[in-house]
């Protein structure tokens, strides 16, 4: 299933950001981001739906949480960043 | 046993603190160190506590709620980070050792006591004004006094601090669950308190509010679950003050500790606080030699009382009251200044202090055994 993961800066942000989009109607799951993406060693992520990612930026936009990267599953399991 | 040190420690605390206590330490791991199920019920309970404690504190966001282990370590955080050798910082004139030996650590700082009479939040203000200028790096003011239950003109001082721009650090430690605390509409740099007085948590908890802006000094690094890589400590927050493994136990036990306060309301919990200390302060008004410090106008008070049995010491009346079964603070309370002001130095004083569960009779109990006491 393809997915996105909007990579947070702290935990605490991620609460914030997965709350945001549960409160929206969206669902939203706080992960550790994989390593792959991990770029500063550790992170946590909130992991949505391929089909929830644009309504998902107009809420974050809506509550000035801005997400530090987003990234997609490839078909290979491998991620991609989207530039946004 | 009498219970009236709530301003020192909430003994008695709602019972859905200490099961929150006991489900923390059979379910909960460490927030954010993993994705299983144990770590993150403890992310959830966490990310909850910070926004009871930002609703209830007026902080604009989670993030701004930082977990110390009291209120001491907070106000060190907050002082040390504002700060520097040589700084001219003011104070009011009954502030805790928590900011007095804090500030006393740092070489040459030059602290200015800003106090006008006793209880007097006009004159303490005009004394506010009259100090703080171009050259203060940083006000430091307590909420209300640990030791006489005076409340300070916090929202003037803080006005005052906005005007000039300096910051201001507020010691909420006997307010923070009984007063409003409105760390925003101040425009606090910080605000510390503890989790086990008025917010009826766990010992061993406490909270530093900061202020819109702020890059606080870590007193602690190490590992946060976060930007691993870096060797510096991130520079967001609340990560950037909380290194290391964090008390769940005592964070779950905030939680529900937070929950009941906002349940009863901070209104009600004071109106029923200034009652018993001024049905406590009657009574003791009728027995000879009693001297009761508090402030004359209602609306400066809260539910702490001090006094003094005339010709009596008081850790030795407080010894006695305690054979009694009655518990309540005697000494300096470790605020050395605010009993320099209130010209109790020499002598400290007897403090009762209420808490929401305090009872009319045991306050009408304090009174008895001590006018029994004292008529031997």
């Amino acid at each position: 299933m393809v997915y996105y993961l909007i990579v947070c800066r702290s935990l605490t942000y991620a609460q914030r950001t997965a709350a945001a989009l549960e409160r929206a109607g969206i669902a939203a799951r706080i992960l550790r981001s994989p390593k792959a993406i991990a770029s500063t060693g550790c992170s946590h992520s909130v992991k949505i739906s391929q089909r929830n990612l644009a309504q998902a930026l107009v809420v974050l936009n809506r509550v000035e949480l801005s997400p530090k990267q987003i990234f997609i599953t490839e078909a290979d399991g491998s991620y991609r960043e989207v530039q946004l | 046993m009498i219970y009236l040190d709530c301003a020192a420690t909430a003994l008695q605390k709602p019972p859905e603190v200490t099961w929150a206590m006991a489900a923390a330490l059979r379910e909960y791991a460490s927030p954010g160190r993993g994705s299983y199920p144990a770590s993150a019920r403890a992310a959830d309970v966490a990310f909850r506590c910070r926004e009871a404690l930002a609703q209830l504190l007026g902080a604009d966001s989670p993030e701004q709620v930082v977990f110390t282990s009291n209120a001491t370590h907070a106000l060190n955080i907050a002082i040390r980070t504002l700060v520097q050798p040589g700084d001219r910082v003011v104070i009011s004139g009954y502030e805790h050792n928590a900011v007095t030996r804090t500030l006393a650590s740092i070489p040459e700082v030059a602290v200015q006591v800003a106090v006008g009479g006793l209880f007097d939040q006009a004159g303490d203000l005009a004394a506010f004004s009259q100090q703080i200028d171009g050259d203060t790096k940083a006000v430091v003011c307590t909420h209300v006094s640990n030791v006489f239950g005076y409340i300070l003109p916090i929202d003037g001082i803080a006005a005052l601090c906005r005007d000039r721009d300096v910051p201001l650090i507020v010691d909420a430690s006997q307010s923070a669950g009984i007063l409003p605390v409105s760390a925003k509409q101040w425009g606090t740099a910080y605000v510390g308190l503890p989790g086990h007085k008025g917010l009826c948590g766990p010992q061993g908890t406490g909270v530093l509010v900061c202020g819109d802006g702020q890059t606080p000094v870590p007193l602690l690094t190490g590992g946060t679950g976060s930007e691993s890589l870096n060797q510096q400590m991130p520079d967001f927050l609340p990560d950037r003050l909380e290194a290391g493994t964090h008390n769940m136990p005592g964070i779950a036990g905030l939680l529900a500790g937070v929950q009941f306060i906002r349940r009863k309301g901070t209104d009600a919990i004071l109106c029923h606080e200034r009652q018993l200390s001024d049905r406590l302060a009657g009574a003791l008004s009728l027995i000879p030699g009693i001297r009761v410090f508090r402030p004359k106008e209602a609306n400066q008070r809260t539910g702490v009382l001090s006094f003094l049995a005339e010709g009596q010491d008081c850790e030795v009346l407080g010894d006695t009251l305690a054979a009694s079964g009655i518990s309540l603070r005697t000494g300096l309370h470790c605020a050395p200044l605010a009993h320099r002001t209130a010209g109790t130095l020499e002598t400290g004083t007897l403090r009762a202090s209420i808490s929401p569960f305090t009872t009319p009779g045991e306050v009408d109990a304090l009174a008895a055994v001590l006018r029994s006491c004292l008529e031997k």
